[in-house]
């Protein structure tokens, strides 16, 4: 079941440049006393081979309830007041923004795990993939297996 | 959700590198022509020897959770074959 978030997060998807300033705004409180926020952006190689750009794509609605499970983990595990969760699709050219992370919390320590976890949690869970484009061809990058049952133990309910 | 339980079919979504083997983002197929992920994979995979090779390398979904190979379908589920994730 996808727990709806109730904590004034926010989970998204976008094709445009991700506007850092307005989610950090939009995690900070006045109960709050830390941010910590994760930011990550296509560097311009790729095992010594020059990049020239990243070509994004996700299942868009499973990636969505998957980045929202993360901010309802986040909050189950951690003492975090607000958590910002921002993935970008489509082309990106080297230096901008590909995903964008900001965890408030009342102190730095759960700001901190948070962040990392999310980031960790996002990079093997969520169905986001990225195609890498180089001087002599494309290559989809090389990611992980997000983890699923070996097996079903009986018939589950449907969803 | 609700709108599609009456569909007789499966939904079928590729992505990254399977959408590229496959040659189609999107397929549909009749929901008697695979009782479970794995029957559906084979489907695909009896022509295509090199989607075949993959399978190690897969997951799937069902109506947007991960799931088991054995899962059951019915008609109107969405199921995606997944490569490993690369976000970040």
């Amino acid at each position: 079941m996808t727990t709806t978030p109730s904590y004034n997060d926010v989970c998204q998807l976008v094709r445009e440049p991700i506007d850092v300033p307005a989610l950090i705004r939009h995690v900070r409180a006045p109960e709050d006393g830390a941010i910590v926020t994760f930011d990550g952006f296509v560097r311009n190689q790729s095992h010594n081979r020059p990049t020239l750009y990243l070509d994004y794509e996700a299942y868009e609605s499973m990636a969505i309830a998957k980045m929202r499970e993360i901010a309802a983990e986040l909050h189950e595990k951690f003492s975090i007041h607000c958590v910002a969760i921002v993935h970008r699709l489509g082309r990106l050219e080297i230096g901008e923004t590909s995903v964008f992370i900001a965890a408030s919390a009342p102190h730095r320590a759960a700001a901190f795990d948070a962040c990392r976890f999310a980031i960790d949690t996002l990079k093997r869970t969520v169905p986001i993939w990225k195609k890498e484009y180089f001087e002599d061809g494309a290559v989809w990058a090389d990611g992980e297996l997000p983890p699923a049952p070996a097996a079903t133990s009986h018939a589950k309910p449907a969803s | 959700m609700a709108t599609v339980s009456q569909s007789t079919r499966l939904k079928v979504l590729f992505f990254g590198r399977l959408k590229d083997l496959i040659g189609q983002a999107e397929d549909s197929v009749n929901s008697a022509d695979a009782a479970t992920i794995e029957q559906l994979f084979a489907h695909y995979a009896a022509g295509n020897p090199e989607l075949a090779k993959y399978r190690p390398s897969l997951v799937a979904s069902r109506n947007q959770e991960f799931v088991a190979w054995d899962t059951p379908l019915h008609p109107g589920d969405e199921v995606a074959f997944l490569p490993p994730v690369s976000g970040g």
